[in-house]
């Protein structure tokens, strides 16, 4: 059979488990005596062994082959984790990753044979023993539950049509040996129907399945509890098969023994009664469920958990008439969808949010004579619109968490590429973000932790000398703060020299000696942000090539998002990030200015005041106003869009007071219309010179009212 | 709409013309007395005069948005672009939704559209190059149709130029 339709799956999980060997063993170098750890390790190598193989990637096989001896040493403690040993299960971690990539590529593993990486795990299995040879592992201690009490047998409880205690007979009489095999897979195990066809396709290669309990259909639509029970003919060793089995990843155990015939109840019931095969057969399923609960805690130790797994069910089946009613899976049901396809449902739920707007619209023009069942219709379908919105939105929220996972990895690299101490500290790795924004968040964030790693931090004697603690600190703390998500990646090392970053633009010519000179230091630092803007004295393949924070700050606005920094020299920096939670749709609150509509999202306005004009100050020739304790410079928003200014009421000015970080600024309107929610359009790439426009939306009544973005006036 | 008036016209290029190399249709439209022709294949949609919402700090041959089926695009005065005096907006005044490769749809404002004619590669005459990388000129080539030329538009030199 074809295994193409499960290599989707098999990628998935591979990542999953490099995923988790990367996280482990990081965990393992702090603590190397960690039982725990080194156990999970195990596990997770040994299920990328199992899939390998299964899949037919040969070569992944073989190194995940030798990884996993290492840790079974280690584990028994012949082998002690050292950081040389790290380094190499490191490397074997990337060429692993090189195999994913390639299978990902073109569905093959490539032929890289990672040579060197596995003579250096033998390397250290052979240390480790002292010389000795890697013995190959044993598969035997696998096979001692086959030596279990054949009464407990679960097969001996399968029930059996006439036809199939025939088959057996016959194959019994010819010579051919018939076997029973219960194969139970592990209690977290999500794709018990996969897990499940990789054993039928295992056990087929090696013989014929004749009865399979829960029938193969149940199997294959995943309704069975934790383990189904197979007769089979073969030819082949029982051994073998049981190992063919167990090579399928996620299998907790598999037992058999070959069959006798006397055991099975319902066969026995056949042989005595043919003639009443039909009628006896039901009969039988109960004998037989009630003889798997009396026998089944009798069994020997070998098979506890199989008849742990088996107790809940044998009472499940005596209380329904049929036997076949597994428990409904605990784990979560999840469908993969093809994000193009949220995509256009996120097209139809905001057409339907403009529709609904044109509803409002037209019902706020006829206020008088618009009957009240009316209004309560559209509050109806306002909340029904909000609601199904929210959805689709959580739909597409997934955790940063799959994003920065690597990261202390990749700090543990740079640690020792750089030849500095260094240390992350990751906070708010659950927070959640629409998933197109985590797919592109990664590369930034990479970008902001080497710099921080490279030009951050100080060097171990300069350090000592400003007496900081020799490890220096990296944080990338993740937050949401009302409509945004904050990610800020901060370290506790040498700030932004403002003076070099000002010679350097001098250098450069991107600022005149003058311009420097009355240029404050933020705007100073904002010029890291332009292309080729690189201050590394030296260059190193971590940061310093001249590509970095130009690329950073592009890719973070190309999210919608923005990008700044606060430093203090000698005592680090911290680079924030701020992305909108949601892309596509926002509350907005609708105002006037001049004859024009313009949007302005709600997650960035504070308040709405009402200042009279003879409250505006002049501070540096600017206006400013003084609210509630703070000095807040007023932005006219007719001169800033070049409208002009109804002569509406002079006496006071509508003030929007939007804020950015600390930063506020008020904003001066002319007319207020409320808040609305607002679809988000592009205003497409032909127009891209407009700074402090984020976008469009329509109008219920078809007008296209444009976003203010507040946070570039600011 | 305007595109299926001149059917009769099309059918009767086509039969003078079978032998003379490769056709293409244009749409004719109007600026001031001129005629120019955009390939009828970079048309998308011919819709009349609508409000346009003025976006800020754009050059003046940028006019703003249009909505065309809630799809917000952008719409500009190929008079400004080419250094005519403004658009004076009249009953016959349409906007051409034309597809750029690589920005989407933008609107044209043209002063009337007028037919759909085919041309022939024989009767297109390419205009040369010192001339074409002249800034502001959108004409790469002109074509003769009934003794009358047409000038004919430059997608790519719309597209590709810095705004």
């Amino acid at each position: 059979m074809d295994v193409s339709q499960y290599l989707e799956i098999f990628l998935d999980e591979t990542n999953e488990h490099l995923t988790n060997l990367n996280t482990r063993i990081m965990e393992l170098e702090s603590d190397p005596e960690n039982m725990d750890t080194i156990n999970e390790i195990f596990r997770a190598a040994h299920s990328l062994k199992g899939m390998a193989g299964t899949m037919g990637f040969k070569r992944m096989q073989n190194l995940t082959h030798d990884m996993e001896n290492v840790f079974s040493e280690v584990r028994n403690g012949v082998i002690k984790v050292t950081s040389e040993i790290i380094d190499v299960l490191f490397q074997c971690l990337d060429a692993l990753e090189e195999y994913k990539d390639n299978i990902q590529g073109s569905a093959d593993e490539g032929t890289n044979d990672n040579e060197p990486i596995i003579r250096m795990l033998n390397n250290i299995l052979n240390e480790g023993k002292g010389g000795e040879a890697p013995a190959k592992k044993s598969p035997a201690k696998e096979a001692v539950p086959a030596q279990e009490g054949a009464s407990g047998n679960k097969w001996d409880s399968v029930v059996l049509d006439d036809s199939q205690v025939n088959v057996i007979r016959e194959a019994q009489k010819q010579g051919k040996r018939v076997y029973g095999l219960n194969v139970a897979v592990q209690e977290s195990c999500i794709l018990k129907a996969a897990r499940a066809f990789l054993v039928f396709k295992a056990v087929e290669e090696r013989g014929e399945i004749i009865v399979s309990d829960p029938s193969a259909q149940d199997v294959e639509d995943e309704k069975f509890d934790r383990d189904f029970t197979l007769i089979i003919l073969s030819d082949a060793e029982l051994d073998e098969i049981i190992t063919s089995c167990e090579a399928v990843s996620e299998i907790d155990k598999v037992v058999g023994a070959e069959i006798d015939l006397a055991n099975n109840k319902s066969a026995k019931v056949i042989a005595d009664e043919e003639a009443e095969a039909a009628a006896e057969a039901a009969a039988a399923e109960e004998d037989a469920s009630k003889e798997a609960e009396k026998t089944e805690p009798a069994a020997a130790p070998a098979a506890a958990s199989t008849a742990a797994s088996a107790a809940p069910a044998a009472p499940a089946a005596k209380a329904e008439p049929k036997k076949q009613a597994p428990a409904k899976p605990v784990v979560n049901r999840t469908v993969r969808v093809d994000i193009e396809k949220l995509d256009s449902l996120m097209n139809l739920v905001s057409e339907l949010i403009i529709a609904k707007n044109s509803l409002v619209s037209v019902s706020s023009q006829e206020q008088t004579d618009v009957n009240s069942a009316f209004n309560e219709q559209i509050e109806y379908l306002e909340s029904v619109t909000t609601n199904l919105h929210e959805s689709v939105m959580k739909v597409r929220m997934v955790p940063i968490e799959s994003v920065v996972t690597k990261f202390p990895r990749m700090i543990r690299d740079l640690s020792k590429k750089l030849d500095k101490k260094m240390e992350l500290y990751m906070t708010g790795e659950e927070t959640e973000l629409d998933r197109t924004v985590v797919d592109q968040i990664g590369d930034p964030l990479m970008h902001l932790l080497r710099n921080s790693a490279d030009h951050g931090l100080e060097s171990a004697e300069v350090r000592a000398q400003r007496g900081k603690p020799a490890v220096g600190s990296i944080f990338l703390d993740a937050y949401q703060e009302g409509n945004t998500v904050v990610i800020e990646v901060r370290d506790d090392g040498n700030g932004i020299d403002v003076e070099a970053v000002k010679q350097k633009a001098i250098d450069r010519g991107i600022i005149t000696v003058e311009q420097a000179a009355n240029m404050p230091d933020k705007e100073i630092i904002d010029l890291l942000f332009l292309p080729s803007f690189s201050t590394a004295k030296k260059v190193t393949d971590v940061s310093g090539r001249g590509v970095g924070l130009d690329v950073v700050k592009s890719m973070i606005e190309s999210l919608s998002g923005e990008v700044e920094v606060k430093s203090k020299l000698g005592e680090g920096s911290t680079w924030t990030i701020r992305l909108p939670l949601t892309l596509a749709i926002i509350q907005a609150l609708m105002v006037v200015v001049g004859e024009e509509k313009y949007a302005i999202s709600l997650g960035s306005i504070q308040t709405l005041e009402d200042v009279p004009a003879s409250e505006v100050k002049l501070v540096q020739n600017k206006e400013v106003i003084h609210l509630r304790g703070t000095v807040i410079p007023l932005i006219r928003l007719n001169e800033v869009l070049d409208v002009e200014r109804k002569p509406v009421n002079e006496e006071n000015l509508i003030v929007v007071i939007v804020k950015k970080g600390d930063k506020q600024a008020g904003l001066v309107i002319d007319e207020l219309i409320g808040q609305q929610e607002i679809v988000i359009k592009s205003l497409g790439k032909y127009i891209k010179q407009c700074k402090f426009i984020s976008g469009a939306t329509i109008l219920g009544d078809g007008e296209i009212a444009l976003i203010l973005d507040a946070n570039t006036l600011i | 709409m305007e595109l299926s008036i001149n059917n009769n016209q099309i059918a009767l290029d086509d039969e003078k013309g079978r032998n003379e190399g490769e056709s293409i249709q244009y749409i004719v439209v109007r600026l001031g007395e001129e005629q120019y022709g955009i390939d009828i294949r970079n048309i998308d949609n011919i819709v009349k005069m609508q409000r346009i919402t003025r976006v800020p700090k754009l050059p003046a041959y940028l006019k703003g948005v249009i909505n065309m089926r809630g799809e917000v695009i952008p719409v500009l005065s190929i008079r400004l672009k080419m250094g005519l005096e403004a658009d004076e907006i009249t009953k016959a005044t349409r906007i051409l939704i034309v597809k750029l490769e690589e920005e989407g749809n933008v609107g044209f404002i043209v002063d009337e559209v007028k037919e759909v004619v085919t041309l022939y590669e024989a009767d297109i005459e390419r205009i040369s190059s010192d001339i074409t990388a002249e800034k502001g000129n959108l004409i790469n080539a002109v074509g003769k149709h009934n003794g009358e030329l047409i000038s004919l538009f430059d997608l790519a030199a719309i597209s590709l130029e810095e705004n």
